[in-house]
């Protein structure tokens, strides 16, 4: 790794002001930077240390919801007794992530900015169009772990397992940057390849996750996360799914199924909910939404087993979701 | 710019308060952050790229000093430069945890921390697990169920179990497996890994 300026500011709006020089980067935990920057995929003159910034790892029930500190370590996350009942598709989220190690470190802020695992944009000596060059290799390559939807162009998926957790439950990810502070819905973080092939998210340079802020449980109702990985420890998702529903009588309301590691981006399943909303929550309704939830995926050469995976996926968040609502 | 005392990553009483008079079902408005408003005057804390800056934290319960360059790891720095080689180089990108110590009491890869993160900080690893000439009950554990074959992942192992036993000292099984999840063992020991922390785990107790 070449050696950088390490700058450790007080606060973030030093911070920003810190990483307004070109060829700054932040980290909060560093599990994705430092390996990017070990592979040579980043090379920053200057690196700002986040992750110790006093009040970045904090996690407040306020007014407008629950704001969880960009520096919050998904260690903290999955076992905080707030998050675990209010949020709890969000604290199965940072559970399933990573390995116990990675999760006393890894943070939430970097966790929404990790670059994808695509093994080819991982290679320093694959210069795939995601970095400048001219082809998709997992087109024609290996693409056992790619995308099954959305992928004409670029074949990652995106890898973080909070978004979908968070995009149930309406996060809004808080901002600052040179220009001040902004609000960005998890809805409106992403850019997909065919817009800016060269990131994933909507972040401008420079500019800082502080928090995210999300909307509770109301009564009756319970959210959920599911993926399925090829071994249990230590494994991205192969397919991931987040939901959210609240129960009016014994019926299905306001269902929200956002799927992950499955296309470039992270996905809303409108389809899906609407299929679910109105019914009773069982097997025969979940596994009809998630028909409705893979409904148009486009599977490579290698990956169709995602397509009837993801289904299963669907339907076990959706059942787990719904227990937990009349549990609530 | 701290706003109250709650410690970090807790709900704060007044802010959780604030908001049980509210309803929490309010949907839209969702507060800004607690974005802190103050910049100082003064510039950041910065260390150069091209400096060779020293280095001060507790490892195994002592002080130790050295100099590092700011790319350097906390992994090369015990291993090259404090000639504590417990901790293993294998992957270097956090993925088999052979190189596992405990960071303020928190297992971590040490293979990603950087050594400047360190300052001031509490270091321990395998070499600090016996007192006095005598094993600690994991390593004692190890043995007793043979829980190594090569070697290789044991001082990563150790750690993570002392990691999980500190704060948990009686885990079950799916606990345990839990915790161990970031260490890989070739040799795959796992099974005799796990009776070990049980063993630990029911043993009288006795100090740690």
């Amino acid at each position: 790794m070449k050696n950088f300026d390490w700058i450790t500011p007080a606060t973030s709006a030093e911070a920003v002001q810190s990483a307004a020089q070109a060829g700054r980067a932040f980290m909060g935990g560093g599990t994705d930077l430092l390996p990017l920057m070990k592979s040579g995929l980043r090379e920053p003159t200057g690196v700002v240390s986040v992750a110790r910034i006093p009040g970045m790892d904090r996690i407040e029930l306020t007014v407008g919801g629950f704001s969880i500190g960009a520096g919050v370590t998904l260690a903290t996350l999955c076992t905080h007794a707030d998050v675990q009942r209010s949020l709890p598709a969000v604290a199965d989220a940072a559970r399933l992530a990573a390995t116990p190690l990675v999760r006393n470190r890894a943070t939430v802020g970097g966790n929404l900015c990790q670059r994808p695992r695509c093994w080819y944009f991982r290679h320093a000596d694959y210069n795939c169009s995601k970095k400048g060059g001219e082809v998709c290799y997992a087109i024609e390559g290996e693409n056992k772990f790619h995308a099954i939807f959305d992928n004409t162009t670029c074949n990652i998926v995106h890898p973080s397992n909070l978004a979908p957790a968070f995009w149930v439950h309406d996060g809004v990810i808080h901002v600052l940057g040179a220009k001040g502070e902004r609000s960005i819905k998890l809805e409106d973080f992403w850019v997909r390849p065919e817009e800016d092939i060269r990131t994933e998210i909507a972040l401008e340079a420079g500019e800082l996750i502080t928090a995210v802020s999300c909307r509770p449980l109301g009564s009756k109702s319970g959210s959920a996360f599911e993926e399925v990985n090829e071994k249990q420890s230590y494994d991205w998702g192969l397919v991931a799914c987040a939901v959210r529903l609240s129960l009016d009588g014994d019926k299905a309301a306001d269902a929200r199924i956002v799927i992950g590691a499955v296309a470039p981006v992270p996905l809303r399943r409108e389809a899906a909910e609407a299929v679910l909303n109105g019914k009773v929550p069982n097997e025969a309704t979940a596994w009809a939404a998630a028909d409705a939830a893979i409904a148009g995926a486009t599977p490579l050469r290698d990956n169709a087993y995602k397509v009837t995976m993801l289904r299963a996926c669907v339907k076990n968040a959706i059942l787990a979701a719904a227990a937990r609502a009349r549990k609530s | 710019m701290q706003q109250d005392s709650s410690p970090p990553g807790q709900v704060s009483r007044r802010g959780f308060l604030k908001g049980a008079g509210a309803a929490v079902a309010a949907t839209g408005v969702l507060g800004a952050a607690n974005l802190p408003t103050t910049p100082r005057n003064t510039e950041p804390a910065t260390l150069k790229a091209d400096e060779v800056v020293p280095l001060r934290f507790e490892l195994n319960g002592k002080q130790v000093e050295t100099k590092v360059r700011t790319g350097y790891t906390l992994l090369e720095t015990l291993r090259d430069h404090l000639d504590t080689t417990g901790p293993k180089l294998a992957c270097d990108y956090g993925a088999c945890g052979a190189c596992t110590v405990l960071l303020d009491g928190k297992a971590v890869n040490s293979c990603l921390v950087l050594a400047v993160e360190c300052t001031g900080r509490k270091v321990e690893s395998v070499e600090g697990l016996a007192q006095d000439g005598k094993l600690h009950p994991i390593q004692a554990a190890f043995i007793a169920e043979d829980a190594m074959q090569c070697g290789f992942c044991t001082p990563g192992m150790l750690m993570s179990c002392k990691g999980l036993l500190d704060r948990n000292p009686h885990p079950s099984r799916a606990e345990t497996a839990d915790a161990l999840a970031g260490n890989i063992c070739r040799c795959g020991t796992y099974f005799s890994i796990f009776k070990a922390v049980d063993r630990v785990a029911k043993a009288p107790k006795e100090g740690k």
